[in-house]
């Protein structure tokens, strides 16, 4: 695996397709807090050849601007519709920047930590009732990645 | 090695009602219900406070065959077995309540 500076994404990419490696695996995000890192797995297919290469950069929360490879790699169109949508970066350049699968005025990037799921919220946690029965904790137990005021019925 | 999943079965008698799959779990597809009774046994002091699992349920519907709950499980009473045919007609029927999950455990 090799990491990239963001800014020489595109030449690093151009540059991997140059050297054979032209098909696309997947392209696509994982949350690491402040940056969103974007990761690329792409293969050699030519006869007798096969090897892959994985190459990540980081992208900054707080700037989320990736160059598009989409010019290179055709199937990078879908791949970065996707992670834009899903984590909130934005792809210079891209040909089709349509969302892919949601609708991006509604709520926030779920694939990003800090996103609670909507289910989450308007569901009653199982894990509330006091299956103990006679041995009362005095901490109510909370479900794990939730935030408190989330809750439904939450203390908030 | 990648194995392909069945499912989960329910052994009530060991499930002490502790809780602990249902708060790991997390998909949130297991319910369970429970009391307490006390029973007093010949010589103690003092008659002893046991919960009875009254209701557990999977909601297959939910799962996602993580395995986390027959993992965490302290007392074994949560295992897979090989059983995949289980499909149902409504989303009601994806429900296995304690009887149904405790036919999975495989039979001699």
């Amino acid at each position: 695996m090799r990491v990239i500076d963001r800014t020489d994404w595109l030449s690093a990419m151009t540059e991997l397709h140059a050297d054979g490696f032209s098909y696309l695996d997947v392209l696509t995000g994982l949350d690491r807090g402040s940056d969103v890192e974007v990761l690329a797995r792409v293969v050699d297919v030519s006869a007798g050849r096969l090897r892959a290469e994985v190459v990540t950069t980081l992208v900054p929360r707080v700037d989320p601007h990736l160059s598009s490879v989409a010019a290179g790699y055709p199937a990078a169109v879908w791949h970065e519709r996707e992670t834009a949508e899903m984590f909130d970066i934005v792809f210079d350049g891209h040909p089709d920047p349509r969302p892919l699968l949601r609708r991006t005025d509604l709520g926030a990037a779920p694939l990003l930590k800090s996103t609670v799921l909507a289910a989450r919220v308007v569901t009653p946690w199982p894990g509330t009732s006091e299956g103990e029965s006679g041995r009362r904790s005095t901490r109510r137990p909370q479900p794990l990645g939730v935030p408190a005021n989330w809750l439904h019925g939450g203390d908030a | 090695m990648t194995t392909p999943h069945g499912v989960i079965a329910l052994i009530p008698e060991s499930c002490t009602s502790c809780m602990i799959c249902v708060r790991e779990c997390p998909s949130w597809c297991i319910t369970l219900d429970s009391h307490a009774e006390e029973v007093s046994e010949p010589g103690a002091r003092r008659p002893r406070t046991v919960s009875v699992l009254d209701h557990f349920a999977i909601d297959y519907g939910l799962c996602m065959y993580c395995g986390i709950c027959v993992d965490v499980c302290p007392f074994d009473a949560l295992e897979w077995a090989p059983d995949v045919d289980y499909s149902a007609r409504d989303r009601a029927g994806l429900v296995h309540d304690t009887s149904r999950l405790a036919g999975w455990i495989p039979h001699e």
